[in-house]
């Protein structure tokens, strides 16, 4: 739309006195559009005609400062991307760059990535529930999920020492074990979780209002799903089975058993009962991972031949045997760090698939770094998808999209 | 049924017992902080620096081999060290912290190989200038003073010996390391 503030033309619509679309501007400080998006909407009354999403507040050239950083320290900015789930971003970042040094992940690490991944989901999917759920208006679901994302995070703490941003994958593995505790808390966690979903069921899936205000709205067709590029629960919820996890499995996925909830309609509330679904699968996971630590007691949770955290610049070839007169000099060849190549992963994160492109030319540092974050994708799709809309459909939609703002501007 | 079920408001009234029963007969579950419930960090949180200070000679342990400040994604240390001729040892005269560009992933505590630097679990910090959240080699320590006092000895922080880590990718001093 290349129509500015500036520039408004009025248009011929019928004989009454409105003649001329009201252009607003949705953002970037509106509290229902989750961080600093912009949308400039064009309107007919309260109708949408045209929506056009700004994005770019939020930028902070993530990919770029990628380049100046090794390949462990990148872990660290991954964090900042989808900071509502960071181990699902560290995880993407991490398998590509073990297929790039070749590594082989140890078993324990492969399941403690599982476990931190569907953790980070369920926190995930409970904050989108909490705000789109207050969007709509119903306050006490916002509550009751911040309990339990609360103790969540809770866990998170023992695990790796940090709330949000937890670094917690890394090359070859994780950065340190589970304990005896977090295992039995994640324990008792599982057990009441069913519970908790349930309650939140209680309290909108039948509700009146809830329906009212999802049902029919915003309805994707499978194949329109496809060509506008969702994924994750978005394009489930249109009834398209795909899931990265059991595509491709990654870590641990081959190895549990879950189910991939579908949707009919494509609406709203069919996005709504995917992601509630996948709370239940997601405890199930967590629920035979547990079971599967007690296997590899004791094992540790990195590879030997795994890189430092500190990466060196140059490595040389040991040289056979110490130099007669100066003591022990280094004079063997020079080797690449890194073996130069490109390697490419993509992983189910619970806004829909991550996808990383590495390209190394064989010093300490990625020479170039492409991520395909769901969120910049998802954001595309919304004219189309709040075109013929009324404004207050607008907020649900947003909710319903599940953007987050670090994400997509990275 | 459907007519019946929307006359008598049947949804809505499953939703408000269900919040009647959590009014009446459990705790609330939020805290008063800080006035009732100070919350008390997990062990391992990732929270203000401090440098350690050496129990036997009352000075830092740190021996200027420079690792924290290369593995720093923020780069946010600052050393400065002059050589010991007759020692031949390494001796810091500067070891800045600039906190405010931190971002408590902490990997120096994780590289450092005799485990001077920590991310103490003290986490309640403020600054009214720039200034004062620019941690000196006084400051440092300092704040190790403050936050040992709180703890029992010895002191062993998780990142200092991960869980599980091979025995081989650590360095010696570390692999023997039972805690200040």
């Amino acid at each position: 739309m290349g129509l500015s503030l500036v520039e408004v033309n009025s248009k011929q619509r019928g004989a009454s006195s409105f003649d001329e679309p009201f252009y607003i501007n949705m953002g970037p400080q509106h509290p229902s559009t989750h961080g600093v998006l912009r949308l400039f909407l064009e309107l007919d009354g309260e109708t949408i005609i045209n929506c056009d999403p700004k994005i770019g507040y939020l930028h902070r050239g993530v990919e770029k400062l990628a380049e100046t950083l090794n390949y462990n320290q990148t872990i660290v900015l991954s964090d900042r991307l989808d900071y509502i789930a960071s181990c699902a971003n560290n995880t993407a970042f991490c398998l590509a760059f073990e297929k790039l040094f070749g590594l082989q992940v140890p078993r324990r690490a492969r399941i403690l990535r599982t476990i931190v991944n569907e953790m980070a989901r369920i926190s995930s999917h409970l904050l989108w529930l909490a705000t789109h759920a207050l969007d709509i208006g119903a306050m006490t679901v916002f509550l009751y999920c911040f309990r339990d994302r609360e103790w969540l995070l809770n866990i998170f703490e023992k695990i790796c020492g940090a709330r949000l941003t937890h670094s917690y994958v890394r090359v070859g593995g994780v950065r340190q074990d589970f304990t005896l505790e977090i295992i039995e808390d994640l324990y008792k966690f599982t057990e009441v979780f069913p519970e908790r979903v349930l309650e939140y069921e209680t309290l909108i899936d039948v509700n009146r209002i809830w329906l009212e205000r999802t049902k029919n709205i915003a309805v994707v067709s499978a194949e329109e799903a496809i060509s506008l590029g969702l994924t994750g629960p978005v394009l489930r919820g249109s009834g398209v089975p795909y899931d990265v996890r059991k595509f491709r499995p990654y870590d641990a996925y081959d190895e549990v058993e879950f189910e991939v909830p579908i949707g009919k309609n494509g609406d709203v509330y069919d996005r709504y009962r995917v992601r509630m679904e996948e709370l239940r699968q997601s405890n199930k996971i967590i629920r035979q991972c547990l079971e599967k630590l007690s296997e590899t007691e004791g094992e540790p949770v990195l590879p030997e031949n795994a890189p430092d955290l500190l990466i060196p610049e140059r490595v040389r070839e040991p040289e056979p045997k110490p130099h007669p007169k100066k003591g022990f000099i280094f004079t063997g060849k020079e080797v690449p760090v890194v073996p130069p190549g490109e390697a490419f992963a993509s992983i189910e994160s619970p806004k829909g698939e991550l996808a990383v492109y590495v390209v190394s030319d064989g010093t300490n540092k990625p020479w170039r770094l492409r991520i395909r974050t769901p969120s910049f994708v998802h954001i595309s799709a919304l004219p189309e998808l709040a075109k013929g809309h009324m404004i207050a459909d607008l907020i649900a939609i947003i909710g319903t999209l599940d953007v987050v703002l670090g994400d997509s501007d990275r | 049924m459907s007519l019946l079920r929307k006359i008598l408001l049947i949804e809505i009234l499953k939703g408000l017992s269900l919040t009647l029963k959590k009014l009446l007969f459990h705790k609330p579950v939020t805290i008063q902080f800080p006035e009732k419930d100070y919350v008390i960090p997990a062990p391992g949180f990732r929270g203000r620096h401090a440098l350690v200070r050496d129990p036997n000679t009352g000075d830092t342990l740190c021996i200027a081999c420079m690792r924290c400040v290369k593995v720093c994604p923020s780069k946010c240390i600052y050393i400065e060290y002059e050589v010991d001729v007759n020692e031949r040892k390494r001796k810091i005269t500067r070891y800045d912290i600039d906190a405010l560009r931190c971002v408590y992933c902490g990997y120096c505590e994780e590289v450092c190989p005799v485990n001077a630097i920590v991310l103490t679990e003290y986490f309640s910090y403020i600054g009214f200038t720039r200034e004062e959240l620019y941690f000196d080699k006084e400051a440092l320590l300092k704040n190790w003073d403050e936050f040992i006092s709180t703890q029992k000895r010895p002191y062993m922080n998780p990142f200092w010996k991960p869980r599980g880590y091979p025995e081989k990718l650590l360095p010696i001093k570390k692999r023997e390391f039972k805690g200040v």
